[in-house]
C-alpha cells in the first residue's frame, strides 16, 4: 500500500504546485478503513440537517458536515444535528455582536480623523470637487503643508487592519479616495506609487475607460506608475494615503514619497496617514528635518486595546448572549495572554470562538443547551442519561439530596430514567435563573462602582468563586464611609441599573420584578434625603458611625504615657437614624448582590467550558517540546515493541533519534566521522541489529540530513568534516 | 591547506595542557584535606590571607603564595609533636595576622570578580595544607615516632589497593580508624568533580545551561578523524540500499499516521469555521496531508467541489509566481501577470467577484527554504485570510512560529495540531546532497569524477588533455605539499601553466587557453583565485582520490 501510495504522488511531489484531484489518489483512502468509513455513514445523517446559516462566511464554505458521533458513536444523528445546529445559531449570534463591539470601538478616532482631514479640505478651497479644474491653483495656494494623520495603534499591528478598513470607508463617503499599503506592498517607490495610482484611479470603474488607470487623453498614454494619469482621474479630488504600519517602511522611500506628494499638491490633492506602533516623536526622529517640514499633522489615539477587550469581554462572554460560559480558569489563561503576549483582540476571539466549538464538537450533553421545544426528553438516548449521570455537579447534586433526606428524589435520579429525563429538562429554566442573578448582581456592583479589581478580575472571581458581599467586605466598607450625598446618588445609581438593565450586558431591566429591591432602596433615599435637608437645616452635619469624622481620636495622658483611643463621637438622633439607614441598605445589597460559584449549579457541565489542553495546544504551540520529546523518546508515539519507554539510547531507535541522542551529548562542535563511528557501533554488525556498513550508512546519512533539515546542525569551517551545533533541547 | 589546519589545533593541543597545570598542584591536597577537617580553622585562616596574590594570573599565584606559606609550616614544626596544642595555637597567630593583613588587600581585590578570588583562596590552601601535610609527614618521620610508623605500616599494608594519594591521607590520620575513612572518601570523591572541568557536562543541565557550558572557549575539543577513509555515498548507491531496507518501525509509523487520520473530521470542521490548520511535529507529513486532501475532497458537498491545490515548498525552484498561477488556473480566474503582490491581489478581487468557487490550499512544509522569505509568507496570510480560501500546511522545523509576524499570525488564524508521523522524509529532503554540503564536500557541481568525464566528453580533444595537464600538476603538487586529502586541494600558477599547455601544443595563444578554461569554469571543475601577490592560482575542487580517478579515466 505504501508503494502503491508513493508511486501515484511521485511525479506530483517534485513539482512546485498542482492541483489535486481526487479520482487519481482515491486510492489511500483505504490505508484507513476506520477512518473512511465513519465519515461515510455520517454524509448520510447531516444531510437532513436544516442549517440556518447566519452568516457568508460559513455559507460559502459548504454546510456543516464534520460532527462526529460521540458517546462511543452510539449518538443518534438527531442529537448530533442538533449539537450542529446549536453551534450555526449560538455562534453566529455572538459574532455580528462582536463585530458590532468592534466596529463601534474604533468610532471616536475616526471621527476626529474624518474632521481633521474634511477641516483641511474646506479650509484648502471652496469645494473643488464641483468647481472643477479650474480651481486647483487655489488649492495650491492655500496649501502650503500636507495634511498628515499620525494614527497610535499601539505594538498590535494586527488590530491595525480593521481600523484602516473603517477609515477608507468613512473617508470615501467624503469623496477622497483612499490608498491603503502595508510595507510588505510598498518595497519601492516604483511600487508605491503603482498602488497608488491603481488603487485611487480605478475607484470608480464607470468613469474610467476599460484600461483603467493606465488611461489616455488625447492619444497619451501614461506608464502604471506616473502620478500624471492619476491626476486625469481624480481631477482634483482628495487623495488620502495611509500607510498601515510606517514603522516597516524605509525611511528613505517616506521621504521620496511625501517630497513627491508635496510637489504634486497643486495638481492631487495628497493627505498621509501613518499607522504608528511607537510614538510620534520616534517616528518624527527616522524622517528627515526637511521632510517633516512638508508636513502638518496632528496625532491620534486609537481606544487602548485592553479597553476594546474588555467590551468585547463584556458582550460576548458575560453578556446574555453568550450561551456558552466560558469557566473561570480558562478566562483567566486568555486574559493573561492577552497581557503577556501581543495577541491582540482578534486572538480572543478566536479563542473563544474555538471555545465555542469544542463545546459543541466533543461535549454529547451540549445538545442540553437547545430550548425546551427542540429537545423533548425522548431525544435523551440513555447514553445521555448514564453520561449525565456521571457527572460531579449531578453527584453532589444527588449527595446533598440524600443529606437534606430527600431519599426518594436522589433514589429515582439514580433509577429511574424517565424521572431523570424530567429532572434534565428542568435545569434549563435554573440555568436561565442563575445566570439572571449572576448578571443582576454583577450589574448592580459595577452600578455601585466601588470595587477595585477590574471587571474582568470581578466576573472571574464570580464564577468561580461566586459573589458574597459580606464576605468581601471592602465595598461595603467603602460604602458605608460615604456621605448622605454621596449614598443618595449611590442608591439613585441602583436605581436607575435596575431601571435600564445594560445594552452591554444584553441586561434588560427588572424593575418590575424587583420589588423587594426597588422599594426598600427608595425608603432608603427617601430617609437620606429628609435627614440630610433637616442636617442643613441645622447646620449640622449629618454623620454615621462609619464616617471618618465620626471618629475621634483622644489622646490622654496617664503616667506620663501618651494614650490613644478612638472614640465615636456622640451621635445625634439624626446621626443614629442615618446609620441606620446605611445599615439597612448594607443589608439590602448584600441580600441582593449575591450569587453562587458556578460549579454549585446542577448540571453546569452541559454549558459551562473550563478545558485548558486544547486551547493551549491549539493556539500556543510548543514544537520545540514535541520535536524533543519525538526525537528523545520516540517511545511515547511509535509505541513500539523495539524500544525502550524511557529517555535511553539504544539502536532499535529511529535512526535520527539515535543521532540526536549523540548530538545531544556532543559538544559546540561535533566531529561527524565520530559521530559516524559512534552509530555504527550502536547498530552496526557487531550489535544485534547488525546493519552492515553500506546500509548505515544510507540511515546515517537520512538522520544527518534531516538533523539539518530541522535546523540543528550546519557546517563548521572550523575543522573538516565537523560540524556545528544550533540548538540545545 | 596544511597552515589553515595548524592554528585549529593549536588552542585544542595547548588548552589540555594548561588545564594539567592548573589541575596539578592541588589534586594532591585535595584528597588530603578531607580528613583534615579538624583543622579547618588553621586553612580558613590562611585563606583569608590568600587573596593577595589573587589579581595576576592563576599560575603566578600560585608561585607567589608559596613564599608567603613559608612561614607556617616553619612556626609550626616546633609545635608540632603536641599535636592538639599546636592545633589550637598557631590557627589563632595566624587569625590575628590574617585580620591585619586583609582589610587592605580585599580593598584592591573587590573590583576582581569574587569567584576567581575565592578559587584562588581555595587553591592556595589546597597548597598549603598539602605542604604542611608532607611537611608532616616527613617531619614525623624524621622525629621517628615508631608508634606512629608502625600504624602506617599496618595501614598501607591494609589498604594495599590504595593509590599514593590514599597513603599520604593515612600518614596524616595518625589515629585513623577504618571507620573515619568512611564519610571522607565520598567527600573526596565528590570535590575533583566540581573543581575539574570533566569533558562530559552534568547531564541535568537545563539548556541554556547547556549552550553556555559548551561554548565556553577553549572547550571544544574533538578529536582529529576524519571522513578521508570513508566512502562517501553517491546518488545511485544511496537510493539502491534505500531501496531495500525495511524500516522496522513502519508498522507503528502507519499507525501514527492512522491515529492522526482520526482527527480529520475535527480539521475539516476547523476548516471550515474559517480557521487554518497547520500540522507540526517530527517526520514528513506529505502523506497525511494527502490522506486529508483526499478526505476532504469526498466529504465535499459545495456544489462546485472546491478545487483543492497542493503547494510543495520544499522543491527549492518553487516560486511564488508558480504557486499563483497555478492556484488562479485551479479558480479559473485569469490573472494579471506581474510581481506577486499584484498577482495575488488580482487573485482576491477576483475571487470576491465569484463568491461560488471555493479553494483548498494545502502547503507541504511551509518552514521551507524557498517559502521562508517574508514576502512569501505574508502573500500566503493574504490568501489564507480570504474567506473563500482555507488553508492547511505541515510544517518540518522546530522554529516554524518565527515564520510570522502577529499580524500574518492573526491573518493565517491558525489551529497547530502536533503530528508527529516519524514517516521517513522522501522528496523533501535530497539527503546526499544535504549531507555533503553539511561536511563542507560541494555537492551541488557536477558531481565528481562521472560529472568530470560528463564534461570532458562534450568538450574537444585539447579540453581534455589541458585538464588532464592540470590534475597531473595538481597532483604533483599535492604530494610535494603533502596535504591530506581532506578539503580542496593546493593551486598551481597560471602562468605554469599555460606554459606547459604551450609546450604540449595544447594551445597556441593565450587567447585558446582562456577559451578553454572559461569552459571548465562554467562548469565549475576548476576554480581560480588570485594570491596576495596577485599571481592567479588554478586549483581544482576535488579531493586527492577522486583526482586520481579522473586521471585514470583521462589516461584510459
Amino acid at each position: 500500500m505504501d508503494a502503491l501510495d508513493d508511486h501515484i504522488f511521485q511525479e506530483d511531489d517534485h513539482r512546485t504546485a498542482f492541483t489535486f484531484t481526487p479520482s487519481s489518489a482515491s486510492d489511500p483512502s483505504s490505508t484507513s478503513p476506520s477512518t473512511s468509513r465513519p465519515a461515510k455513514r455520517r454524509r448520510v445523517s447531516s444531510k437532513k440537517t436544516d442549517f440556518t446559516p447566519q452568516d457568508a462566511q460559513s455559507h460559502s464554505q459548504g454546510p456543516l458536515s464534520t460532527f462526529t458521533p460521540l458517546l462511543s458513536s452510539r449518538e443518534s444523528p438527531l442529537c448530533i444535528n442538533l449539537r450542529a445546529s446549536l453551534f450555526q445559531t449560538t455562534w453566529p449570534l455572538l459574532e455580528s455582536r462582536i463585530a458590532e463591539v468592534l466596529r463601534s470601538s474604533n468610532a471616536t478616532t475616526l471621527e476626529e480623523v474624518t474632521s481633521f482631514l474634511s477641516s483641511f479640505a474646506s479650509s484648502a478651497s471652496t469645494a473643488p470637487n464641483q468647481e472643477g479644474c479650474d480651481q486647483q491653483p487655489a488649492i495650491s495656494a492655500a496649501r502650503e503643508k500636507i495634511p498628515a494623520g499620525f494614527i497610535i495603534t499601539g505594538p498590535n499591528i494586527a488590530g491595525q487592519e480593521l481600523l484602516f478598513e473603517q477609515l477608507g470607508e468613512e473617508l470615501a463617503k467624503g469623496g477622497a479616495r483612499v490608498v491603503r499599503i502595508r510595507s510588505g506592498e510598498g518595497v519601492n517607490l516604483k511600487a508605491v506609487l503603482k498602488k497608488i495610482v491603481k488603487d485611487a484611479g480605478s475607484f470608480d470603474a464607470e468613469d474610467g475607460d476599460g484600461e483603467g488607470q493606465v488611461g489616455r487623453k488625447g492619444g497619451r498614454k501614461y506608464l502604471d506608475y506616473d502620478l500624471e494619469a492619476l491626476h486625469e482621474v481624480v481631477k482634483g479630488r482628495r487623495v488620502v494615503v495611509a500607510f498601515q504600519d510606517s514603522e516597516g517602511f524605509d525611511n528613505a522611500l517616506l521621504a521620496d514619497l511625501v517630497r513627491l506628494f508635496w510637489e504634486w499638491r497643486g495638481r492631487i490633492g495628497f493627505e498621509v496617514l501613518f499607522g504608528i506602533a511607537t510614538s510620534v516623536e520616534l517616528f518624527q526622529a527616522r524622517l528627515l528635518k526637511s521632510t517633516a517640514r512638508l508636513m502638518v499633522g496632528r496625532q491620534f489615539d486609537v481606544v487602548q486595546a485592553d479597553k476594546v477587550l474588555e467590551s468585547v469581554f463584556r458582550s460576548a462572554v458575560v453578556g446574555g448572549r453568550a450561551r456558552v460560559r466560558v469557566g473561570g480558569g480558562l478566562l483567566r489563561g486568555w486574559v493573561d495572554r492577552q497581557g503577556g503576549e501581543v495577541v491582540g483582540v482578534g486572538g480572543f476571539v478566536s479563542s473563544l470562538k474555538y471555545a465555542y466549538m469544542c463545546h459543541f464538537y466533543a461535549n454529547p450533553l451540549s445538545l442540553l443547551l437547545a430550548e425546551a421545544g427542540e429537545l423533548g426528553w425522548e431525544a435523551l438516548q440513555p447514553e445521555h442519561l448514564e453520561a449525565v449521570r456521571t457527572l460531579e455537579s449531578f453527584r453532589t447534586h444527588v449527595e446533598a439530596a440524600v443529606e437534606a433526606r430527600q431519599l426518594r428524589h436522589a433514589q429515582m435520579l439514580l433509577d429511574d430514567d424517565e424521572y431523570l429525563a424530567k429532572w434534565i429538562l428542568e435545569q434549563g429554566p435554573r440555568r436561565e435563573e442563575y445566570l439572571q442573578q449572576l448578571l443582576r448582581s454583577l450589574h448592580l456592583l459595577l452600578a455601585v462602582g466601588l470595587h477595585t479589581t477590574p471587571f474582568t478580575e470581578l466576573y472571574i472571581s464570580a464564577l468561580s468563586d461566586g459573589i458574597d458581599l459580606s464576605a468581601d467586605s471592602q465595598v461595603l466598607e467603602k460604602a458605608k464611609q460615604l456621605g448622605p450625598g454621596e449614598l443618595v446618588a449611590l442608591v439613585e445609581r441602583l436605581l436607575d441599573a435596575i431601571r435600564d438593565g445594560s445594552a452591554e450586558l444584553d441586561l434588560a431591566g427588572w424593575e418590575d420584578d424587583a420589588e423587594e429591591l426597588t422599594k426598600p432602596l427608595t425608603e432608603i433615599r427617601d430617609d437620606i434625603e429628609a435627614l440630610a435637608e433637616r442636617a442643613k437645616a441645622d447646620r449640622n452635619p449629618l454623620k454615621s458611625k462609619y464616617s471618618a469624622q465620626s471618629r475621634v481620636v483622644r489622646t490622654t495622658v496617664v503616667a506620663q504615657k501618651v494614650q490613644l483611643s478612638h472614640d465615636t463621637a456622640t451621635l445625634t438622633e439624626d446621626d443614629k437614624a442615618f446609620t441606620a439607614a446605611i445599615d439597612k441598605l448594607a443589608e439590602v445589597l448584600i441580600r441582593h448582590i449575591q450569587s453562587e460559584p458556578v460549579t454549585s449549579c446542577p448540571l453546569h457541565e452541559a454549558w459551562l467550558y473550563d478545558a485548558k489542553s486544547p486551547y493551549r495546544d491549539v493556539f500556543v504551540p510548543r514544537p520545540g517540546v514535541t520535536f524533543a520529546r519525538a526525537l528523545s523518546r520516540p517511545h511515547d508515539y511509535l509505541s513500539c515493541a523495539c524500544c525502550k519507554p524511557n529517555n535511553s539510547l539504544s539502536g532499535t531507535l529511529p535512526t535520527t533519534s539515535v543521532l540526536c541522542h549523540l548530538y545531544l551529548e556532543a559538544g559546540a562542535l561535533i566531529n561527524v566521522a565520530d559521530l559516524w563511528s559512534a552509530y555504527l557501533a550502536l547498530v552496526g554488525e557487531d550489535t544485534d541489529i547488525g546493519m552492515d556498513e553500506r546500509t548505515a550508512l544510507v540511515q546515517f546519512y537520512r538522520g544527518l540530513g534531516e538533523l539539518r533539515a530541522m535546523g540543528f546542525v550546519k557546517q563548521s569551517k572550523k575543522k573538516a568534516d565537523h560540524i556545528a551545533k544550533l540548538k540545545w533541547l | 591547506m596544511v597552515r589553515r589546519k595548524a592554528p585549529a589545533e593549536e588552542p585544542a593541543a595547548r588548552s589540555p595542557k594548561k588545564r594539567t597545570l592548573e589541575a596539578d598542584p592541588y589534586e594532591v591536597p585535595d584528597d588530603a584535606i578531607s580528613p583534615k577537617r579538624s583543622r579547618a580553622t588553621g586553612a580558613s585562616a590562611r585563606r583569608t590571607a590568600a587573596p593577595k596574590p589573587a589579581e595576576a594570573d592563576v599560575e603566578e599565584s600560585v608561585d607567589e603564595t608559596q613564599p608567603s606559606v613559608e612561614p607556617s609550616p616553619t612556626k609550626r614544626r616546633p609545635g608540632r609533636p603536641s599535636k592538639t596544642n599546636g592545633q589550637v595555637a598557631t590557627p589563632s597567630a595566624l587569625r590575628q595576622k590574617a585580620v591585619v593583613a586583609t582589610p587592605i588587600k580585599l580593598n584592591g581585590i573587590n573590583g576582581v570578580d569574587t569567584p576567581s578570588r575565592r578559587n584562588n583562596a581555595d587553591r592556595s590552601a589546597r597548597r598549603k595544607s598539602a605542604r604542611a601535610l608532607i611537611d608532616r609527614v616527613v617531619g614525623g618521620a624524621i622525629s621517628g615516632d615508631e608508634g606512629e610508623e608502625e600504624d602506617i605500616a599496618r595501614e598501607i599494608y591494609e589498604s594495599s589497593e590504595e593509590d599514593e594519594e590514599e597513603e599520604a591521607e593515612q600518614a596524616e590520620t595518625v589515629a585513623a580508624t577504618p571507620s573515619k575513612r568512611g564519610p571522607g572518601r565520598p567527600r573526596k570523591n565528590a570535590a575533583p568533580a566540581a573543581r575539574k572541568r570533566s569533558p562530559t557536562p552534568p547531564r541535568d543541565l537545563p539548556s541554556h545551561e547547556q549552550y553556555f557550558y559548551q561554548n565556553k572557549p577553549g572547550l571544544t575539543k574533538t578529536s582529529g578523524n576524519n571522513l578521508s577513509s570513508l566512502d562517501l555515498l553517491t546518488h545511485e548507491e544511496y537510493f539502491s540500499i534505500l531501496r531495500q531496507i525495511k524500516d522496522p518501525h513502519a508498522k507503528d509509523v502507519e499507525f501514527l499516521q492512522s491515529l492522526h487520520a482520526e482527527s480529520f473530521p475535527q480539521w475539516a470542521f476547523e476548516l471550515s469555521q474559517g480557521f487554518s490548520t497547520c500540522l507540526y511535529g517530527y517526520g514528513s507529513k506529505r502523506r497525511l496531508l494527502h490522506q486529508f486532501a483526499t478526505y476532504l475532497s469526498s466529504k465535499d458537498q459545495s456544489s462546485p467541489p472546491s478545487k483543492i491545490v497542493i503547494i510543495n515548498g520544499y522543491v527549492r525552484t518553487t516560486s511564488l509566481r508558480d504557486i499563483l498561477s497555478t492556484i488562479g488556473t485551479a479558480a479559473s480566474q485569469k490573472l494579471t501577470t506581474g510581481t506577486p503582490v499584484a498577482m495575488v491581489q488580482s487573485l482576491l478581487t477576483s475571487l470576491s467577484s465569484t463568491p461560488q468557487t471555493s479553494l483548498l490550499i494545502l502547503i507541504n512544509s511551509i518552514d521551507a527554504l524557498p517559502l521562508r522569505r517574508p514576502g512569501s509568507q505574508s502573500i500566503l496570510a493574504q490568501l489564507a485570510a480570504h474567506p473563500q480560501i482555507r488553508l492547511v500546511c505541515s510544517a518540518d522545523t522546530p522554529d516554524f512560529p518565527f515564520l510570522w509576524d502577529s499580524g500574518q499570525r492573526s491573518l493565517f488564524n491558525f489551529t497547530f495540531h502536533d503530528c508527529t508521523t516519524f514517516a521517513p522524509f522522501g522528496p523533501e529532503i535530497d539527503t546526499v546532497d544535504e549531507v555533503h554540503e553539511l561536511l563542507g564536500r560541494k555537492a551541488r557541481r557536477v558531481g565528481g569524477k562521472e560529472g568530470v568525464a560528463f564534461v570532458l566528453r562534450s568538450l574537444p580533444e585539447n579540453a581534455k588533455f589541458l585538464f588532464r595537464l592540470l590534475v597531473t600538476e595538481v597532483l604533483v603538487a599535492m604530494d610535494e605539499t603533502g596535504s591530506s586529502s581532506s578539503g580542496e586541494g593546493p593551486a598551481v600558477e597560471y602562468r605554469m601553466v599555460y606554459n606547459k599547455a604551450v609546450e604540449e601544443f595544447i594551445c597556441s595563444s593565450e587567447m585558446a587557453f582562456r577559451t578553454l578554461l572559461k569552459e571548465f569554469h562554467d562548469h565549475q571543475i576548476i576554480t581560480s583565485h588570485k594570491d596576495s601577490l596577485g599571481t592567479e592560482l588554478l586549483s581544482l575542487p576535488f579531493r586527492k582520490d577522486e583526482l586520481e580517478a579522473i586521471l585514470e579515466d583521462l589516461m584510459s
